[in-house]
């Protein structure tokens, strides 16, 4: 019994163990770039985003793939195309051990590999630092899966799907349902409709968790037409004086919110208009035909309209540097966004010294970069080339990026109200103060709020009830309180079903088979010896007739037949089962025995001969045995045998099992030893008495 | 006991009718597919309009007239009101189809079964779907939950699955399990075991060569004609098969560098196109796929030009040509004009890509041998001059006249009622909510939108029909005087994006116009018609591209998907009898084929109840994995838990013995790979698998039928007494878990 007990304790502990979630930001906790969260849950594993840091380079960019077995991984959902999020996805897929599948929306994998192709080839890192290259990238693609808005999937009974997340096209909160246990990853969402984007939906369903991004904290958002016409404002301003205006942007996303601000702007400014605007992204014109394609995920606006607006009338390409002719004002947009490197780095040296020209940083600067340096306008910036120079530039923060802010996160989550909410992507200031926030707006309500810092593991519990549901013939009578239920348990991702083994082909892919065995035995001897010997054995022994040869049948225990088939031989039928299985064993054994029986005739030498034999090999198996028990066990003169443990010795009378000793203790021992022995090797007493008394 | 499901076809069952069935889950009543034909028989609706305000929800499968064109008219005149679900490309393609019905049967007819308001506010009601997104029905049908699948016919095309308490009825008729150019194939096959399949028998007796020889075929037999000087006609659909045709002959003409100019004519062949650019997500994979390494739409056309007026067509260059033009019936539209002109011409080519619908001069012509001469309509709308006009417009006048006096009578009621207490303007209140639909009104911005609401794909819901303007402002009172309605001061987003940003609204304002101008201008026109007979001297060629999956195939995928219950619906009788024999034999043995307004109950006889798996069950059950499933065998005892559910407890003491179970799908093929892996020489002999040499396994019974009998596979090993004889035996007994 206690071997009961023991079991089940452990059994109870490992499903403990087996209602734990586990969520554990690899990345983007307590900090803004390279997003990566790990989840598990019930042995299924889920990574959410795999992006890089962009403040930092090489590894050092990565997230902490360490920390997990990335062959372990089942799904990866990437939610949308940015470096933060989608950046070191051919790293983790080309030169990890990860073998699961990756999920993204069509638009983002359209975009992604032109994104990831340009920060291959504008990262100016050394060769060694390289996480992966362009090849990387293109076996990538084939390895990620497509998923559109709303579509469920399932992958190892993992069930997701994603909604609208509005941040950029293509980008997707991701829901995920364990044994229906609900996640929600909303990646970088935005709930406010701009001038392409739909606004991100709110779930149908409440989650159990909601892993939220937290970038602006506490901040309020201007509405969006305030921060147009400051935009806008600014801009005007700085070309009327003879100014030049940069507007550092990342290529894609926010950028072309703002050139279709800037061309409508434009287009209602005619005199503006012989004043450039250029757009220094080979990039963005690549994206093009994506942003014309996937127009169902952008808003009706956008879907309904007659010409295409992504074609904009006033915004002409820049290509490099080079061609670009520095004379008198011009508005120009280059990536990157957070001045790192590259073009929009390029100009800034140039215009920084002029207090005429502006910079106008439109979106979320990440900590690390020089666009968050120039924020709190210092006196000088160190150049690309090591020299410093003054900053005079006007320096305007104007934020357009699409991530919630403080009231939309509040009211997204007073909608799903959630019970367990994990912020991430957020400075750890920020995220700090929207706790706190948080904290008062769920006080009255047992909500749990965590800030896990990068590798942190969160725990949580899940009691999952399991529910079967039994079906078929097993379920003709729903059954009362106290009877017995018995069946097979299918289990398919995470539903049971009980059904009765007939049942198994119906209802599910799986099927039962049946194996007739039939096996012929060479037997000459009489059809009767057999029946006998039979009905000494078995109960139950039927003697019939066959119908088809006319030869006589035993039905053995009711699932062997023997059948006599001729002079020679017989044959015995049964179908597969342990107890058929052991009947017909020892049917075969016994019809062996008759045939070596019947004809065998013994020398009587040969039969004390063998006795002998018998008898030494016992003696022989009887040391063996001892000395495995006590060790030193030697034959003396008198055929006894003499035991030595640790000096006291014993002295075993073979024959009759007499022991002599000064030790008690090992007498005892020694005695004992020698009855199991005994009973062992020898054969069982009832004929064995008589012979050894003798 | 398990959910009851009901089926009564409405229309199309053995015959091919239009498609129109009821499907009552639990009483929950499902319209699935609303279809008409061609000529527009309001006799074949009868039986919806027997039961279409009972309707709880109308499921759309394609994007033609056979499976959508009565929506409109339903919704209109027999009272279905339920929410419509289909897939986007559905919604957009089935909206394009009816407008060109529409069109082309207002330009040859007085066409008044509906009107283009009518499909706009049909298709307003469309909850759009991606697939396999599940949508979970609240109130009535409560645990209902629906899911659009691929089905491969036309773009959007669906499988509709239709799941309670894990029970699912499955909707799949036209589907097409070959993967297109366009298309992929259908996941119909994907789906086992379903409790009802409700299918069509349509291409039962069908079957079709190898896709590559049929396009080539196709193109040659393109190219002989048109070098011999001759035009080719393609009659097609609006926005379907077409699609499939057109990257046809684009890839075609591409490869043999032709330079014969294609013309697409429908009245809304540019809007088709620029909404099919924006749908490849819903294109097969190698679609998908090209674009993210090119970034070149497909459907940005090199060699088809795209016409949506016929005065264009005559304009275009003299010579050879092909022109693909709806309607593939030849009844009405482009195509029925064009082959009037070029059907004597024994150059030309008429090339049917699809089977016409029953009775329609398409059809006819496909007939064997075909017609030397066929009888047609020529029906031509023209403005009405001299003494015509002044008829007409006296008699608008009079309507005009009438139609104030009705509205100033109302206004004089109005106005006695409201002296009254406020029950009395109940009746006012929805007279000013149907404003929208009814043609009596019209709001002060109605000329403002008119244009917009006249192409509009997406009516905004502030419009109203462009009619006699009419001022029914009713006022409402209450104690504390007018009751003032906030969304008046709303100033709405629309109306500013519209202004200010030129982008909203109008889409195709570019196509059209010409060709509605006639319609729906005011100018007064009528219809003139006159019979002709045409001599058939062109050649008319049938080939099958109408993508539907074949009759051997449909048996393949129906033993495949092995349903519980299997509904015959939409077929002629002979093919639908033909596949019931068939199914009968292989598949089940409940296959239904019912007729018009018969109701058939394919409630799965199954019973079921729910119980709770205790921990304590749970912790002792040792699962044996096998492929996607986990299987164990239990032994429990039925408890309560504290809400009353029924629960599974662990038996006390030993279980009771069980008949051993053998679980495991045996192929003969893999044994013999898995024997001679194993060192064992196998080999086959006449049906059985010979193992060394004297040693046999066969499998006996017939296993196809797995609907039927006992289903257990039979396996029989022979052998005379030896080792290799338990040793194949263990081998035998490894394929398996024994439970």
């Amino acid at each position: 019994m206690s071997g009961w007990g023991k079991k089940r304790e452990s059994s109870n502990g490992s499903s403990r163990e087996e209602d734990k979630l586990i969520v554990t930001p690899l990345g983007a906790g307590n900090e803004v770039g390279r997003s990566c969260v790990y989840m598990s849950y019930k042995g299924k594993t889920i990574l959410f985003d795999c992006g890089i840091h962009p403040a930092y380079s090489g590894m050092a960019a990565l997230p902490y793939f360490d920390e997990i077995d990335p062959s372990t991984v089942d799904v990866l959902l990437i939610t949308h195309f940015h470096l933060d999020h989608a950046a070191s996805l051919p790293y983790f897929l080309e030169k990890t051990t990860f073998r699961g599948r990756v999920f993204m929306t069509y638009a983002t994998k359209a975009i992604y590999k032109l994104l990831l192709s340009d920060f291959v080839k504008v990262s100016k890192v050394s060769v060694e630092d390289m996480l992966y290259d362009e090849h990387d990238i293109n076996r990538s693609m084939d390895k990620i899966e497509v998923i559109d808005f709303h579509q469920t999937v399932e992958v190892n009974g993992i069930r997701f799907w994603c909604y609208t997340a509005g941040h950029v096209l293509g980008a997707a909160m991701f829901m995920v349902d364990i044994a229906g246990v609900r996640v929600l990853y909303t990646g970088d969402y935005s709930r406010e409709e701009d001038r392409h984007l739909r606004a991100a939906e709110i779930p149908q369903f409440s989650p159990d968790v909601c892993i939220i991004e937290s970038t602006y904290g506490v901040q309020h958002h201007q509405p969006r037409h305030t921060r147009e016409k400051r935009f806008t404002d600014v801009i005007h301003a700085t070309i009327s004086q003879g100014g030049r205006v940069l507007i550092p942007a990342y290529a894609l996303g926010r950028a072309q919110e703002l050139l279709l601000i800037l061309d409508e702007y434009w287009a209602n400014h005619p005199e503006l208009q012989n004043i450039p605007i250029y757009y220094a992204s080979p990039l963005a014109k690549k994206c093009l035909t994506v942003y014309e394609t996937y127009t169902l995920s952008m808003n009706d606006r956008i879907q309904n309209a007659k010409s295409n607006p992504f074609s904009f009338k006033h915004v002409s390409a820049l290509s490099s540097i080079e061609v670009f002719k520095d004379v008198g004002p011009s508005v120009v947009m280059a990536s990157p966004g957070g001045l790192q490197s590259g073009l929009s780095r390029q100009l800034f040296d140039i215009w920084c010294s002029d207090k005429k020209n502006a910079c106008v940083l439109p979106g979320f600067v990440v900590e690390g970069t020089l666009a968050k340096t120039i924020i709190n306008e210092p006196k000088e910036v160190t150049l690309m080339n090591g020299l410093t120079s003054p900053l005079n530039m006007q320096v305007h923060y104007i934020s357009f990026s699409a991530h919630a802010d403080s009231a939309q996160t509040s009211a997204f989550l007073e909608e799903l109200n959630p019970p367990n909410i994990i912020l991430v992507h957020g400075e750890a200031n920020e995220m700090g103060r929207l706790k706190q926030k948080l904290m008062t707006q769920f006080a009255d309500r047992n909500t749990k709020i965590l800030t896990p810092k990068n590798c942190q593991s969160v725990e949580m519990y899940f009691n999952s009830q399991k529910m079967a549901k039994t079906i078929g013939k097993l379920a003709e009578k729903t059954p009362q309180v106290g009877e017995t239920v018995s069946g097979l348990l299918v289990k398919k991702g995470f539903s049971y079903q009980i059904m009765a083994p007939d049942d198994l082909h119906v209802f599910s892919q799986l099927s039962t088979a049946n194996i007739t065995q039939r096996i012929t035995i060479p037997y000459s001897a009489a059809f009767n010896v057999l029946l006998h010997r039979l009905k000494q054995i078995y109960e139950s022994v039927e003697q019939s007739v066959d119908e088809e040869s006319g030869v006589p049948t035993l039905q053995v225990h009711e699932c062997v037949t023997v059948k006599h088939e001729s002079e020679k031989h017989i044959s015995l039928h049964w179908t597969s089962d342990p107890i058929s299985d052991m009947i017909s064993d020892s049917i075969v054994a016994l019809i062996l025995n008759i045939n070596r029986d019947i004809p065998k005739i013994m020398d009587e030498s040969d039969a004390i001969k063998i006795e002998e034999e018998n008898e030494k090999k016992a003696e022989k198996v009887m040391i063996a045995l001892l000395v495995s028990l006590f060790g030193e066990v030697k034959v003396g003169e008198n055929g006894k045998l003499i035991i030595n443990v640790d000096g006291n010795v014993a002295e075993l009378n073979k024959e009759s099992g007499e022991v002599e000793s000064e030790n008690e203790g090992l007498k005892e021992r020694v005695k004992t030893a020698f009855r199991r022995i005994q009973s062992s090797v020898k054969p069982i007493p009832l004929s064995a008495s008589v012979y050894f008394v003798s | 006991m398990g959910t009851s499901v009901q089926v009564k076809p409405l229309c199309g069952v053995y015959n091919e009718n239009p498609l129109s069935y009821l499907v009552s889950i639990d009483g929950f009543n499902f319209l699935v597919d609303c279809g008409w034909n061609d000529h527009f028989d309001p006799s074949l609706l009868q039986p919806l309009s027997r039961v279409a305000s009972t309707i709880d929800a109308v499921l759309l499968s394609h994007a033609d007239t056979l499976h959508l064109g009565a929506l409109p008219y339903a919704m209109k005149q027999l009272g279905l009101s339920a929410p419509v679900f289909s897939t986007e490309p559905v919604y957009r393609l089935g909206l394009l189809t009816m407008y060109d019905q529409y069109l082309s049967r207002k330009q040859v007819s007085e066409f008044d079964l509906f009107s283009l308001d009518d499909i706009d506010s049909a298709f307003q009601s469309v909850t759009r779907l991606t697939y396999s997104q599940n949508h979970h029905f609240s109130g009535k049908g409560e645990g209902v939950v629906i899911a659009p699948h691929v089905a491969g016919h036309l773009l959007g095309g669906t499988v509709w699955k239709i799941t309670k308490d894990g029970e699912d009825v499955i909707y799949a008729v036209d589907f097409n399990h070959r993967k297109e150019r366009h298309l992929n194939g259908t996941v119909l096959g994907s789906f086992v075991r379903p409790a009802v399949l409700i299918t069509d028998a349509y291409n039962a007796l069908n079957n079709q060569p190898y896709r590559r020889q049929k396009d080539k075929e196709f193109g040659d037999i393109l190219k002989k004609t048109l070098r011999a000087g001759g035009n080719v006609l393609l009659p097609v659909d609006t926005a379907g098969r077409v699609l499939e045709l057109i990257l046809m002959l684009e890839s075609y003409w591409a490869d043999e560098n032709l330079n014969y100019p294609i013309y697409f004519l429908t009245y809304v062949a540019s809007s088709t196109i620029d909404y099919v650019k924006s749908f490849l997500e819903w294109m097969s994979d190698s679609i998908a796929k090209s674009f993210e390494k090119t970034r070149e739409n497909i459907f940005l056309l090199k060699y088809v030009s795209l016409l949506i007026n016929k005065s264009e067509l005559d304009n275009a260059p003299d010579g050879p040509k092909v022109v693909l033009a709806s309607m593939a019936s030849l009844e009405a539209g482009f195509s029925h004009d064009i082959f009037v002109e070029w059907g004597n011409d024994v150059k030309n080519l008429v090339l049917f890509t699809e089977r016409g619908q029953f009775a329609t001069l398409a059809r006819m012509l496909q007939a064997d041998p075909p017609p030397k001469a066929v009888k047609v309509v020529v029906s031509k709308r023209v403005p009405l001059v001299g003494e015509e006009l002044i008829a007409y417009e006296e008699e608008q006048n009079r309507i005009k006249k009438e139609a104030l006096k009705a509205s100033l009578m109302k206004e004089e009621e109005s106005k006695t009622s409201h002296g009254a207490d406020n029950t009395t303007s109940d009746p006012m209140v929805i007279d000013s909510g149907n404003n929208h639909t009814s043609p009596e009104v019209a709001g002060p911005r109605g000329g403002g939108y008119r244009d917009i609401f006249i192409d509009g794909f997406v009516s905004p819901s502030t419009s109203v029909a462009p009619m006699f303007p009419c001022y029914e402002n009713t006022l409402e009172w209450d104690d504390f005087g007018e009751v003032i309605n906030p969304d008046d001061y709303v100033i709405k987003d629309e109306d500013m994006d519209h202004t200010v940003m030129h982008i909203g609204g109008d889409i195709n304002g570019k196509l059209e116009e010409s060709a509605a101008s006639l319609i729906l201008d005011t100018k007064p026109s009528k219809v003139v018609s006159d019979e002709r007979t045409v001599q058939v001297r062109c050649p008319l060629v049938y080939m099958d591209f109408e993508g539907r999956s074949d009759g051997r195939s449909i048996k393949n995928i129906l033993s495949h998907v092995a349903p519980l219950k299997l509904v015959l619906v939409h077929g002629s009788a002979e093919a639908t009898e033909h596949l019931k024999q068939h199914c009968l034999k292989h598949v089940c043995p409940h296959v239904y084929a019912p007729q018009i307004d018969e109701t058939i109950d394919v409630t799965s006889d199954l019973c079921a109840y729910k119980v709770q798996l205790s921990e304590k069950l749970m912790s002792n059950v040792l699962f044996k994995k096998l492929g996607d499933y986990e299987i164990a065998w239990v032994d429990a005892v039925v408890g309560k838990t504290e809400n009353d559910m029924l629960s599974l407890l662990p038996v006390s003491g030993a279980a009771p013995p069980h008949k051993s179970v053998l679980v495991g799908d045996l192929k003969l093929a893999d044994i013999k790979q898995f024997l001679s892996s194993k060192g064992v020489q196998v080999e086959f002999a006449g049906g059985a698998l010979r193992c060394g040499e004297y040693v046999t396994l066969r499998k006996v019974g017939d296993a196809s039928q797995k609907g039927g009998g006992s289903g257990a596979q039979q396996i029989v090993i022979e052998g005379p007494l030896c080792e290799d004889y338990y040793k194949i035996r263990d081998y035998l007994y490894s394929q398996f878990y024994l439970l």
